[in-house]
């Protein structure tokens, strides 16, 4: 007993160390002094371990479509909610023909073009500390909106048809028009409206690895969104929309991309800055946020049975080579595996 | 319309939710049925509490209320924005902690509370710049816990209460013309008052009791009029007062007391209170229940 208590008034309990240095906390517990145990994080995962993604589905009364996604601690709220935009409220759209309407132009993405999809990501609800509400969206959540917001459009995810709602006018052409005036076709369908997707992202826990946990959020969400059967009512000059599940329609999502963040994690200590050891910690959480520089993020979609990148996107480093960034995308093709089937399922 | 740069604003031209041709229709019976109070008048909703859903904030709560249930008529639920809805509401504390250097001296706590609506939380969508109503909620909820924490246990600090609606309640059913108050929001404030009073708790911070929310209405049914406690709006046609209040048990004090409503004079009120009362101790069972089970966690961690 009495060569047990000097060693406990000698060291820190195990927070105030990682409180005091965070650094050489984590640089211990990934070089351990015995061979013997395993080199872990100081969550306990290992560098390649991601955390386990919870989600649920449609919990959301008044959303058209909503998520709830919870990776370890950091747990998002994701509602969609779909409006109509009326054609002629669109400067500059001309709606009489669809063979002249600039959708059947090659490479016109509509929902960007018109703003059809309306992300945005709030961190101001007391999810952290370090945001607190009754002020503007700070830098991170301007950010990872506009990086929604992008992948949005670059993944091609959303089908421009899906969003349009479209009116047959009445053939009235054989009753007053005059016989002479050349065979007329059936008038065209006309676009009159479109659906807009106001996607709100709303982090209830933040502990770390935000982006990841949104895009999956939306992406489950989207999966979730129902859109009710739309028409145009000439009588009234307007959108109805019929209250039925039956004639509501899904989205038709192309592909499943998912994002996977990684950390570089270096050893800085001038001993051991020889070696230039470095680990590449995927999943990280708020902790290891705080230490790294380097950060590395892919978007992958192996749907087809093949792996195509969407987007890689890497920051504040040089660690990073092709070879990292092969066994980087490998993890993440794991995690698209245990991520789709959740998102399927 | 205002547009705020530093957030995705969409389309210029303005979006309308949409309009769904069964509600327009002016012929009363072909409107879906209203949904119909199951309960009895005293019983309150099933109340669903936990603590501890945001562990980077110092203590943290969920509550939720069940959805009423559809009229037994309704043969076929229409879509997610026709359905009935239940509370969601989701309350973080980050605290006590020291006051910036700036602030003058305070003797006691400082106490500040944000409530706001997600998004989605309600049929029409709100925006992300607090507007009135929500301002009023947070007012409401500071006066009904400045009273409960022991504030000169931490002179210059400050703690923060903040409250996510993320799913509100509805101020009428969907047939309904624009009558009607806002109906809803006395429900929501009840729910704002339990789970921060369960969030607090779970961040440690002393207080002289756990308060609780309760809300009791008068309703006209047909000729003469009852007293609901946990009333739904969209379960009733007329509301005509309602009543809502921030109740301690232990020391039998109200902290924060809010009606709305005509119902003449001789006593009617006072019955109101005293059935709000009831109601609150109703969430107050629920409130103790949920921090039991939150303290077993604890103890049996350390």
């Amino acid at each position: 007993m009495a060569s047990t208590a000097p060693a406990s008034t000698l060291s820190f309990p195990r927070e105030t160390f990682a409180k005091l240095s965070p650094h050489p906390y984590l640089l211990a517990h990934l070089q351990p002094a015995s061979t013997s145990s395993i080199p872990t994080r100081a969550n306990g995962r290992i560098a390649t371990q991601f955390r386990t993604p919870h989600m649920n589905n449609g919990s959301l009364t008044h959303a058209e479509g909503s998520a709830v996604v919870r990776i370890g601690d950091t747990t998002v709220v994701c509602g969609i909610r779909a409006e109509i935009l009326l054609a002629n409220n669109v400067a500059g759209y001309r709606v009489d023909k669809s063979s002249t309407a600039p959708s059947s132009k090659a490479g016109y993405n509509e929902a960007k073009e018109l703003d059809l999809l309306v992300p945005n990501i709030e961190l101001a609800t007391g999810c952290s500390p370090a945001f607190m509400p009754g002020q503007p969206p700070s830098t991170l959540a301007q950010s990872l909106s506009t990086r929604i917001y992008s992948l949005l459009h670059s993944s091609g995810l959303v089908d421009g048809e899906d969003l349009r709602i479209w009116y047959q006018p009445p053939d009235l052409s054989d009753q007053d028009k005059m016989e002479d005036e050349d065979e007329e076709d059936a008038p065209e369908p006309e676009v009159k409206a479109f659906w807009t997707l106001y996607i709100d992202i709303l982090f209830i826990s933040l502990d770390g690895n935000p982006f990841d946990a949104a895009w999956a959020a939306v992406i489950s969400a989207l999966k979730n969104v129902r859109l009710p059967k739309a028409y145009w009512d000439p009588d009234r000059e307007m959108i109805l929309c019929e209250d039925s599940v039956a004639q509501s329609k899904k989205l038709q999502l192309r592909g499943l991309p998912i994002a996977v963040t990684s950390l570089v994690f270096k050893a800085k200590e001038s001993s051991q800055a020889k070696d230039h050891r470095y680990w590449i910690l995927v999943d990280p959480d708020a902790f290891e946020e705080g230490l790294c520089d380097e950060s590395v993020t892919v978007v992958i979609d192996c749907g087809s049975g093949k792996t195509k990148m969407l987007g890689v996107s890497k920051a504040g480093g040089t660690t990073i080579g092709m070879l990292e960034l092969k066994g980087i995308v490998s993890l993440a093709e794991k995690r698209w595996v245990e991520l789709s089937d959740l998102l399927n399922s | 319309m205002n547009s705020d740069r530093r957030r995705i604003n969409g389309p210029s031209g303005g979006t309308s939710a949409p309009i769904y041709s069964k509600y327009i229709t002016q012929d009363p019976s072909s409107l879906p049925p209203r949904p119909t109070r199951s309960r009895q008048p005293n019983v309150l909703r099933k109340m669903f509490l936990k603590t501890g859903v945001t562990p980077s904030a110092s203590g943290s709560a969920y509550l939720e209320l069940e959805a009423s249930p559809h009229h037994p008529n309704l043969t076929k639920t229409g879509l997610a924005s026709l359905s009935t809805s239940g509370l969601k509401l989701t309350c973080t504390v980050h605290g006590p902690r020291p006051l910036p250097k700036s602030a003058p001296f305070s003797p006691h706590i400082i106490l500040s509370t944000h409530v706001k609506y997600a998004p989605f939380a309600t049929r029409k969508r709100k925006g992300y710049l607090r507007d009135a109503s929500e301002r009023d909620l947070g007012v409401h909820l500071e006066t009904a816990l400045r009273g409960v924490i022991i504030g000169d246990r931490w002179p210059k600090s400050g703690v923060e209460v903040i409250i996510t609606i993320l799913e509100g309640e509805e101020d009428r059913w969907w047939g309904d013309e624009g009558a009607g108050g806002e109906w809803g929001m006395m429900s929501v404030l009840s729910g704002c008052i339990t789970v921060a009073s369960a969030a607090i708790a779970d961040a440690g911070i002393d207080c002289v009791d756990v308060v609780a929310g309760g809300v009791a209405a008068v309703v006209q049914r047909s000729e003469n009029q009852s007293l609901v406690l946990d009333p739904v709006p969209s379960e009733h046609k007329d509301i005509v007062a309602a009543c809502i209040v921030g109740y301690l048990p232990q020391r039998d004090e109200i902290t924060d007391l809010w009606v709305k409503g005509d119902i003449g004079d001789d006593g009617g009120y006072e019955e109101l209170a005293d059935n709000a009362v009831q109601a609150a101790l109703g969430a107050h069972r629920v409130l103790v229940a949920a921090l039991k089970e939150t303290a077993d966690v604890k103890m049996g961690r350390y």
